[in-house]
């Protein structure tokens, strides 16, 4: 399929942009088709967060006044941690097997992990939103700014979807994934899960757009930095 | 006997350092008094914990780009020596940090950034355990170990900005640098940082050459 | 010319002895360290123990080293 100088190169990729874009957007619409097709995965992962959620909420029924914003807003992003670490586990699970590897044969493992990236972060923001609806509607809103907050959101999902994409990708070479992505991502998650939990905390205190443009640019940093990485890095695993 | 004057080098650098270090004038300081001496001992651990870590990462890069298993074999136990000295660290910062700071383990970020370390690596082991066939376990492990080795310093970079350090040289402390004015510790402090790597070196050079024998007895 | 040397000599030699004097009474007023320990001679004891305890690693690390080293020469 692809040989070494066509892989590694960011020569070639830079020249052959179209094409990997054009790969990028085909892989991304059979992500979207295939998900839709078989919606059960979807929504059982849309139950998880619901039933979480509401777990916590019957939990904390018992003494309502223990719920400070802190905890709140902790609570509602370990929710999202391990709704993001399950949900992500799966997508390069299903891979193995099947007629889909013929997709892969045709095009680069760069267009595989942009495209596998890029759904992600769709599917964690879809999640993570829905998650946050259900959320205030059970456990109350004392959220101070609500458009910073939803902008920790989106930085949080797709700080996570990016970083966990690649450790998806590690984890589905080993045979029992389901543990070992846990232990894989925890570590790696931490520096993205406190920035974007100290970002939602300001939110909640409704500390004003230049307190939060360090977090901000923090959290596109470390993006920017594990995209990059997952680019250089992934070809690397999908040669075995 | 190919060259070993380096392990000689070592033994006599380690011995100078328990000396002075024991022996040697160091400066008057309130709270920390005589453990500042720690300095040559546990501060070193730290050192080497982030060489060999970043020795281990140089190691995974060049099998990528090689695909020779003894790279990987390289990269692997400098991870562990660097797991070791690792857990040294904080096992001794816990015994100075209870004396001097009155907390063997306070909020800081270099001993959250050490355990997130820890945690990572420990994973590492883990997801090398899972692996039968050799070159996939070098390929993929390698390639987290660069993962895991990149976040590890994001992480360094970032938590300064989110919690206060205890630790010299952060958080609005003065460095070792004013403890140091007089400059008595450096003559014992760079050795000790040169000595202890290399003793974890040549740690790792031995479970190196036992692996290599080890794959050449099981090819027979 | 004889007192300008002499005058030198002893304003060094009592310069000397009362920065040493100062420091002394300075640095033991302020922080206390282990300084008797020092004096008795007794921490050459605590050196002592500690250094034979690394020369046995180092024993060790050499032997192992050169096990090794012979078995790398057998296989080869």
């Amino acid at each position: 399929m692809n040989n070494r100088k066509e892989t590694f190169d960011p020569v070639y990729l830079s020249a052959n942009y179209f094409k990997v874009l054009n790969e990028v957007k085909t892989l991304i619409w059979k992500e979207i088709t295939l998900e839709w097709r078989q919606r059960y995965a979807l929504n059982g992962m849309l139950l998880y967060v619901v039933s979480t959620v509401f777990v916590c909420y019957l939990s904390f029924n018992l003494q309502r006044n223990l719920l400070t914003p802190i905890v709140w807003n902790t609570l509602f992003w370990i929710i999202l941690l391990f709704t993001a670490v399950n949900a992500i586990a799966k997508s390069f699970a299903q891979e193995r097997y099947g007629r889909l590897l013929y997709y892969y044969t045709l095009s680069s493992p760069q267009a595989i992990i942009i495209s596998k990236i890029i759904y992600n972060c769709l599917l964690m923001l879809a999640l993570s939103i829905t998650g946050f609806g259900f959320y205030v509607l059970v456990m109350g809103n004392p959220v101070g700014s609500l458009s910073m907050y939803l902008t920790s959101i989106i930085l949080g999902s797709v700080g996570f979807a990016s970083t966990l994409t690649l450790v998806a990708a590690i984890a589905s070479k080993a045979e029992n994934n389901g543990a070992l992505m846990a232990i894989l991502s925890f570590p790696l998650i931490i520096p993205m899960l406190l920035m974007v939990i100290k970002l939602a905390k300001n939110a909640l205190d409704n500390l004003d757009m230049s307190a939060n443009q360090d977090e901000i640019l923090v959290l596109l940093a470390i993006d920017a930095i594990v995209v990059a990485l997952s680019l250089v890095l992934f070809p690397y695993l999908w040669r075995s | 006997m190919k060259k070993n004057w380096w392990k000689i080098l070592t033994v006599v650098l380690l011995i100078y350092v328990l000396v002075m270090g024991l022996v040697g004038r160091v400066p008057r300081q309130p709270i920390l008094n005589e453990t500042v001496r720690n300095l040559y001992f546990h501060v070193t651990m730290w050192f080497g914990m982030v060489i060999f870590l970043f020795t281990s990462l140089v190691y995974a890069i060049k099998y990528l780009r090689s695909s020779n298993i003894t790279d990987d074999d390289k990269s692997a136990e400098f991870a562990k020596t660097g797991i070791l000295f690792g857990l040294i660290g904080y096992v001794t910062g816990a015994l100075w940090g209870s004396a001097t700071w009155g907390d063997p383990l306070p909020k800081d970020p270099k001993i959250i950034s050490a355990a997130i370390a820890m945690l990572a690596y420990f994973a590492y082991l883990v997801l090398r355990g899972a692996f039968e066939d050799e070159q996939k376990r070098a390929r993929i492990s390698s390639t987290y170990n660069i993962f895991a080795f990149v976040i590890f310093n994001v992480l360094i970079w970032i938590l300064p900005r989110l919690t206060d350090s205890l630790h010299p040289g952060n958080g609005g402390n003065p460095g070792f640098k004013i403890y140091d004015s007089d400059n008595v510790m450096k003559p014992v402090f760079y050795p000790a940082i040169a000595g202890w790597t290399l003793l974890g070196v040549w740690i790792t050079t031995l479970r190196v050459r036992m692996k290599n024998l080890d794959r050449k007895v099981s090819e027979y | 010319m004889i007192p300008l040397k002499r005058i030198v000599a002893t304003v060094v030699l009592f310069l000397t002895a009362s920065i040493n004097l100062l420091a002394q009474q300075a640095a033991s007023q302020e922080i206390e360290m282990a300084d008797r320990l020092r004096e008795d001679g007794k921490i050459w004891v605590v050196v002592g123990v500690i250094v034979l305890i690394f020369v046995g690693i180092v024993l060790y690390l050499v032997r192992l080293d050169s096990k090794i080293s012979k078995l790398e020469k057998k296989i080869h």
